[in-house]
């Protein structure tokens, strides 16, 4: 079943007054389950494919669908209603809420979604084990290391269960080795539980681990490959 | 529907918030129990200098209650005077009275060998005249230089008036007068004290003698020209005024301190009218402050603000949790202002403010140039509801530019 679908969409900005295509016709299918990577050169447009799927940003022309639903038609509010119950997001630069504790970072995303108070943190909590976050829960972000906070962010995404995980350069702002244990933290999350997993990013170990390999140049996708898996 | 739960989440972040730039914050919440010290210390100042001349005012010469022959009020003619007869025993007997006392007032000239001066002659009785007013206080509560014997041609003059006439206790003075039959005739009069009252027009113009005397000289005979009553509070004068009211008193006219003092009501109604003003000024200042902080704050959280969006968080959310920011601030600034405000207002109530400095300004409003400042409950209610509206006021601006910050743009603010 394909769980995104990206129909000849394109992305024009303005910029000092020159239009920018940051996307030019771009046609992508993902079905669920997958763990794939968008690699790309810095301006590709890899991070605006990704922002489009992600329903933060509107295509100029095209359609991008998630689980059937066109959601360049949705308004706002209905896009913030999407994003809250279907994907999962992963930043680059973790973006935990400053003032909550892991455990109410994770929590958050329940607490949107108007769930019960036992359920919530009994979840946050299994969900912050699952990461390996059992001792660090009730620590503030800044009380944590770099790759504790992306796992932080790891567990935001995945806690509600969403149909597909967002994940912007999410190892860009670890070292090496932090990098390849959060890759195995989600290679083996999409494994157990069959979330779908789509990367942007620059990073050859992350383009090396995704069982898929889109590359795109110039707002077009020029290559896109089946990997063997990595484990 | 608003879960409570979710206000929950929205109060812990908001309050949270306050605490994340522990600079910025004190900055602002200082800024708030600046504007709250000034807004309620000048309260209290206002309700002390609005107090003592009232109170000065009553306790001069007023009265809480007067009861005169009609007209009397507004011109003082020698013949709208009356016999009180029963009228002083059932004033007494009213619930709430405290005690009365008899004048009688005319209009004279005292003259001395070096100048004179048109005067207000009140004859009173001495000793119930120290239960009505404060004449015995101004005269320097010595029984020596006060008059004691209602019949006696002793003078009380005010401290003024006898350096304008050149006069001292133990000189003589001349009363001259039309008595009640227009005949003019003159009395000579030893001075037996000197008095200083808060007010200084009334200094100028009025002069004690005894009752008898009075009503000898004026030819009144036992017609009096007013019954002063003091009740136990001062706020008891329109009950007091309306049950000597349903007494027999046809042909006289009954006035509480609001109806004789309208000038006095109105000045103290426009001291607060400016005192409002006046903070309004200050706090729109604030209300600039807050609102300039909070947009910065949001500014320093796009990011993030745009983070919260692109997760699911509503607008309503994000809006929610700057004006409860705002608010904490707020509160913090109000729990200390209110802190350091009753402080400074328990140290100066008890020993006053001096603006001797302007005592002449002060003997004007009949104020005294001590003030002692004093606050209600309704002050602090009245100026926490006004601190915390201003809070919420300042942060909608910043409060709405956060809940319109798209997810995509904070995305690319670095």
């Amino acid at each position: 079943m394909e769980i995104i679908q990206v129909v000849n969409c394109t992305k024009d900005y303005h910029s000092d007054g020159q239009i920018v295509h940051a996307l030019r016709g771009v046609h992508l299918s993902l079905h669920k389950g997958e763990f794939a990577a968008i690699a790309g050169p810095s301006g590709s447009g890899k991070t605006t494919l990704l922002n489009c799927i992600g329903g933060l940003d509107y295509p100029t022309q095209g359609n991008v669908y998630i689980e059937g639903t066109d959601i360049s038609k949705l308004s706002p509010k209905e896009l913030s209603r999407l994003r809250l119950f279907k994907i999962g997001f992963i930043f680059q630069a973790y973006n935990l809420i400053p003032v909550l504790t892991a455990l109410e970072n994770v929590e958050y995303i329940l607490l949107l979604q108007g769930m019960g108070d036992s359920y919530r943190e009994k979840k946050a909590a299994e969900v912050l084990e699952l990461v390996g976050l059992k001792d660090e829960m009730h620590r503030l972000p800044h009380e944590l290391s770099g790759g504790q906070q992306q796992r932080v962010a790891i567990a935001r995404a995945i806690v509600s269960s969403p149909a597909i995980v967002l994940a912007d350069e999410p190892t860009a702002n670890v070292d090496q080795k932090t990098g390849s244990a959060l890759l195995d933290l989600m290679e083996h999350l999409n494994k157990e539980k069959q979330i779908t997993f789509l990367f942007s990013t620059h990073d050859p170990m992350v383009m090396k681990r995704a069982h898929r390999l889109i590359t795109i140049t110039d707002g077009t996708i020029v290559k896109d490959v089946k990997q063997k898996k990595s484990r | 529907m608003i879960r409570m739960q979710n206000v929950k989440i929205v109060l812990m972040i908001g309050w949270r918030n306050v605490f994340r730039n522990k600079r910025r914050s004190l900055i602002v919440a200082s800024s708030i129990v600046v504007g709250l010290v000034v807004m309620m210390f000048s309260m209290a100042i206002m309700n002390g200098f609005n107090r003592q001349m009232l109170e000065n005012t009553i306790n001069t010469s007023l009265g809480h209650v007067a009861i005169h022959k009609k007209g009397f009020f507004n011109d003082m003619k020698l013949s709208l005077s009356f016999v009180p007869k029963d009228l002083c025993n059932a004033i007494k007997n009213i619930q709430g009275v405290a005690c009365i006392g008899q004048r009688v007032k005319f209009e004279a000239m005292v003259q001395s060998s070096r100048s004179s001066q048109g005067v207000l002659v009140m004859g009173i009785q001495p000793e119930e005249e120290k239960c009505v007013s404060n004449i015995f206080e101004y005269a320097g509560s010595d029984i020596h230089s006060y008059i004691t014997d209602s019949s006696n041609n002793d003078i009380l003059i005010s401290r003024s008036l006898a350096t304008k006439l050149d006069i001292g206790i133990g000189d003589k003075c001349v009363v001259m007068l039309q008595d009640k039959d227009g005949v003019l005739a003159a009395h000579a009069f030893i001075v037996k004290g000197l008095y200083q009252s808060p007010i200084e027009s009334f200094d100028k113009y009025v002069v004690y003698t005894g009752i008898r005397k009075a009503q000898e000289i004026s030819g009144l005979g036992n017609a009096i020209s007013e019954i002063i009553v003091r009740c136990t509070d001062k706020d008891f004068a329109d009950s007091v005024a309306s049950t000597i009211n349903s007494l027999d008193t046809a042909d006289l006219e009954v006035l509480t301190w609001k109806q004789m003092a309208p000038n006095i009501v109105q000045a103290i109604k426009l001291f607060d009218t400016m005192m409002y003003v006046f903070l309004a000024i200050i706090f729109i200042s604030i209300i600039f402050t807050i609102a300039n902080t909070m947009i910065m704050a949001i500014m320093e959280r796009y990011r993030e603000i745009g983070i919260m969006k692109s997760i699911g968080t509503q607008p309503s959310w994000i809006a929610a949790i700057v004006i409860l920011e705002a608010c904490g601030l707020g509160v913090l600034g109000i729990v200390a202002g209110i802190v350091i405000t009753y402080l400074l207002v328990a140290i100066t109530a008890t020993t006053g403010i001096n603006f001797a400095f302007y005592s002449e300004s002060m003997r004007v409003w009949g104020t005294g140039t001590t003030i002692y400042p004093f606050l209600t409950a309704t002050n602090s209610i009245v100026a926490t509801v006004i601190v915390l509206l201003n809070t919420i006021v300042a942060s909608l601006y910043p409060a709405y530019k956060a809940a319109k910050i798209k997810p995509i743009d904070a995305l690319h603010f670095i």
